[in-house]
């Protein structure tokens, strides 16, 4: 008896000091004690973590198939007792309650009668409970109870070496996860990086199947940075749900939960929050923490800790990335002011180079379409029309590559390279006609994006410009918007960014009052110019005046001796021999007097002495009748007369002056077509803002009038012509303007003159009458008493 | 013989004339102003008669209205140095308005219209 107690002891030790694993061990264990005691089965129960259930985790008979694990709560069954009261005890199946409490070991020995329970502890721990069960009913030794507590206390010291040796494994691991992931943190400065490597690692070390991480702005509430790794079954709480979830004194807020998804699949997270200086302003959450055969489970609090504490270093990390960035934007953001404000300042210098209109114009778009401007790849100006209400495109550009090398100054004053036609662009100004509209009535700036509706509805903007997205700015002068900027990136679709808008608004306002300046500016040369003609008409009108009394004094004092001249050279004529010498000397005195009488009456006839006779007439009529006066002309020239005459109202005008216009003007293209040509007349009625003229075009094809003489030739005296008195012209405008008509000249160098005569169409001597109607003339009444 | 008043106040115009019209058939009387024309006028049963317009002491204008007053069926033809008037509230009454030529042509035709020759 006693040998075979040695050697049960010394197996025992052999075994407990054996080098196979912890299990194996334990299964030694077990089977030896059941043989030793020559029971039929010995079987371990374990404390499960939560010291509440005993789990089956041994038996003598070899590995426990999974539906064999025999559960056992605390206080139940023998096993539950045993645990419950640490103490040895002993039962029989004949004794009442004992099936009944043991029912389920039945299962492993249907026909067992005793149940021998030992607790398994050492000093510190419980670790569960050790049962022997046999077919007979017997008792247990002195001896062998303490044979069994020595296998107990083995069965714990080598329980208690495994869990030690677990911790360990555990805390190493941990560690080694700490060091990734405080390698992972420190090795970048990079937001996007780290944010990705926080999630990835995080996901890795608690074995999850996704995690994510977000961080809230503590003012706007919105979500600063996100980023996500893995498959994530629900989007990340925010710290302030976490911190809603009730939490035991002490314990550090946490969100978990678990979600059937729409497959039937039961999904868990776990979420912490992320302090920043003492506020929570971030969350991390993991997703389905997956086992080694990859199902999914929920996490525990060990994951939980873990959690925290990488949270803690992620914090840290991620703050100083923050800063960083913050940093970098704010140092960009500079830059990029700076380069604004300096293409602003070069700008603002480029448009004190001029005053005029179009010229700054010009220097504004390439300052908003030059790379090394603003950098926007179409511009486009479009200015006020207040007469019309309107909005009317004046001049657009877009980028070009021809300035790439140029420096800024000099590329602002070269000239548009690539024009965008916008003349034809009208817009009325009022709301529902679109952004470029409402800008102008609102005093606004609108940035008009991608497929959002444009404000005030319908699109106008031609087709051309439907790039994703535009900007318009006003010109606002003295609180009146005067015009509007529009800027897009039609061409590489690039997106509009905020700081270029910024400054086109601040610029917009400079551009505006520059503009509007050069409006002034403008408006100023022209009444200037005007009132300079104004000032040069009144001088030739009264140079003309002067020279009329002049001339009518001087015709009177020199017709009566040239009379005499004249009239006296005649008589001589007739006396004179056929053959005498003396017949040419005559002949030229009578031929100059001749000329200077003819020079007399066109003078007279031009300083207004004649006063004429007023009446009805057909113009056509009298064109025909003046072509009859120059048909020998004509034809000695060999110039071919196209009429095309409309029929015309009846004209109150002196027909002997107007007929004299009109021989002036033929006499002059016959004599530009010395060599031949085409003379064309053409009457038509004419609609003027004041009333129905009558028009009259002549049209010569003599080579038209060199540029350097055409603003002359209605000069009196002025004549290029080497006879004749150069009065011609200016006799015909005196004419027509007296009958409040105007003459008009087109000269197309190189082809032919067109002189254009419009004689209004009193409203008084309109008498319609049949075969002359105009349409107009049959709602004008002549007064009574006719046509004077 | 058809007797005909040439007044001008030119010498020079008054010779021409009369020698034109001498030459031409008919008995010229010659003034060289306006009282001198109506003294001619009241005195000799003129044909017709020839007014300069501008002359010293009495113009032609004013010779012309005289004239028509006494005499209207006397035809008087305004002959005149300035530029064509034609017909003016004081012109009226004349026959004739003839612009001053070194060619008499004009002159001699309106003549033998007034005489029915």
């Amino acid at each position: 008896m006693a040998t075979e107690r040695i050697a049960f002891l010394t197996q025992m030790v052999e075994v407990f000091t054996s080098t196979v694993s912890f299990g194996e061990r334990l299964n030694n264990l077990v089977h030896l004690l059941a043989r030793y005691l020559k029971v039929d089965l010995a079987l371990y129960f374990g404390l499960d973590k939560a010291k509440e259930t005993l789990v089956l985790n041994l038996s003598s008979q070899g590995p426990v198939a999974p539906h064999l694990r025999l559960e056992f709560p605390l206080g139940h069954g023998l096993v539950g007792e045993v645990a419950a009261s640490r103490k040895i005890k002993i039962v029989q199946r004949s004794q009442p309650g004992v099936l009944a409490a043991n029912q389920p070991l039945e299962k492993l020995h249907p026909a067992f009668a005793t149940l021998a329970g030992f607790p398994v502890a050492d000093d510190n721990f419980f670790y569960g409970v050790l049962i022997l069960v046999d077919r007979q009913e017997r008792g247990f030794s002195q001896a062998e109870r303490q044979n069994v507590q020595l296998a107990s206390l083995m069965l714990a010291g080598t329980l208690r070496q495994a869990l030690l040796q677990e911790e360990a494994k555990k805390r190493i691991a941990e560690l080694s996860v700490l060091f990734e992931v405080g390698k992972a943190l420190s090795s970048t400065v990079e937001l996007d990086v780290l944010l990705e490597r926080v999630v990835s690692t995080t996901a890795k070390v608690i074995t999850a199947r996704g995690a994510a991480l977000q961080i809230i702005d503590s003012v706007t509430k919105e979500v600063r940075v996100s980023s996500q790794y893995g498959e994530i079954s629900k989007s990340c709480p925010s710290p302030t749900d976490i911190l809603a979830v009730p939490t035991s004194p002490g314990e550090l807020p946490y969100l978990q939960g678990q979600e059937v998804n729409a497959a039937g699949n039961t999904h868990y997270f776990l979420a912490v929050p992320l302090t920043f200086k003492g506020q929570f302003q971030g969350t991390i959450c993991v997703y389905d923490k997956v086992t080694a055969n990859g199902q999914y489970l929920p996490f525990d609090p060990e994951n939980r800790q873990l959690l925290y504490t990488m949270a803690g270093l992620i914090v840290n990390a991620i703050e100083n990335a923050l800063t960083f960035k913050q940093v970098e934007t704010l140092a960009e953001k500079n830059e990029r002011m700076v380069h604004n404000l300096t293409v602003l300042q070069v700008i603002s210098r480029a448009l004190l180079t001029t005053v005029q209109e179009d010229r700054l114009l010009e220097i504004i778009l390439q300052g908003l379409t030059l790379e090394r401007g603003l950098g926007f790849d179409r511009a486009v100006v479009l200015m006020v029309d207040e007469a019309s209400q309107s909005l009317k495109g004046v001049k657009g550009t877009q980028r070009s590559d021809k300035f790439k090398n140029l420096p800024l100054f000099e590329a602002l004053l070269a000239p548009l390279a690539e024009e965008v036609k916008v003349e034809d662009w009208q817009i009325p100004l009022r709301p529902d006609q679109g952004a470029l509209a409402l800008t102008v009535l609102q005093k606004r700036p609108y940035h008009v994006q991608g497929a959002a509706p444009e404000p005030g509805g319908t699109k106008v903007l031609p087709p051309q410009f439907t790039a994703p997205e535009f900007f318009v700015a006003p010109l606002v002068v003295k609180d009146r918007a005067t015009g509007v900027i529009m800027v897009d990136n039609g061409a590489s679709r690039r997106p509009l960014e905020e700081e270029p808008l910024h400054v086109l608004q601040m610029f917009s306002t400079q551009a505006g009052l520059v503009v509007e300046n050069a409006h002034l500016y403008s408006t100023i040369e022209a009444n200037n110019r005007e009132l300079l003609l104004i000032r040069e008409r009144m001088l030739e009108s009264d140079r003309l005046a002067a020279l009329s009394s002049l001339a009518s004094g001087m015709a009177h004092e020199i017709r009566n001796p040239l009379v005499s001249i004249g009239g006296f050279a005649r008589r001589i004529a007739k006396l004179v021999e056929p053959n005498s010498p003396l017949r040419g000397y005559v002949e030229v005195i009578q031929e100059e007097v001749t000329r200077l009488e003819k020079l007399l009456r066109e003078i007279l006839d031009f300083t207004g002495e004649s006063l004429g006779f007023y009446g009805d007439h057909d113009l056509n009529k009298l064109l025909e009748d003046t072509l009859l006066l120059v048909q020998r002309d004509l034809e000695a020239c060999k110039i071919k007369v196209v009429k095309e005459f409309s029929p015309m109202p009846r004209l109150h005008c002196d027909d002997r002056q107007i007929k004299q216009v009109f021989y002036n003007l033929f006499q002059n293209a016959s004599q530009a077509m010395h060599q031949g040509g085409t003379l064309t007349i053409r009457t038509y009625p004419q609609e003027k803002e004041d009333g129905l003229y009558e028009a009259v075009a002549i049209t010569d094809t003599g080579g038209g009038i060199p540029l350097e003489v055409l603003h002359n030739i209605f000069n009196p005296f002025f004549s290029t012509k080497d006879y004749g008195t150069g009065l011609g012209l200016a006799i015909a405008q005196r004419i027509v303007s007296r009958h409040y008509g105007q003459v008009e000249v087109n000269n197309e160098l190189g082809k032919g003159v067109t002189f254009i005569v419009t004689l209004p169409v009193a409203k008084y001597c309109l008498v319609k009458e049949p075969g002359h109607g105009l349409a107009q003339a049959s709602t004008l009444k002549a007064p009574k008493g006719g046509g004077r | 013989m058809k007797k005909i008043l040439v007044a001008d106040d030119e010498m020079s115009i008054r010779l021409l004339y009369s020698e034109e019209l001498k030459e031409e058939g008919y008995e010229v009387y010659l003034a060289a102003n306006g009282k001198e024309a109506l003294d001619i006028v009241n005195k000799v049963p003129l044909d017709l008669v020839i007014l300069d317009i501008k002359m010293p002491e009495m113009d032609g204008i004013e010779a012309l209205r005289q004239i028509k007053e006494k005499q209207p069926d006397l035809p008087v033809l305004l002959s005149t140095a300035y530029g064509e008037y034609r017909q003016d509230f004081a012109t009226w009454a004349s026959d004739e308005y003839l612009v001053k030529s070194s060619d008499l042509e004009d002159l001699k035709s309106a003549v033998k219209r007034y005489l029915k020759e």
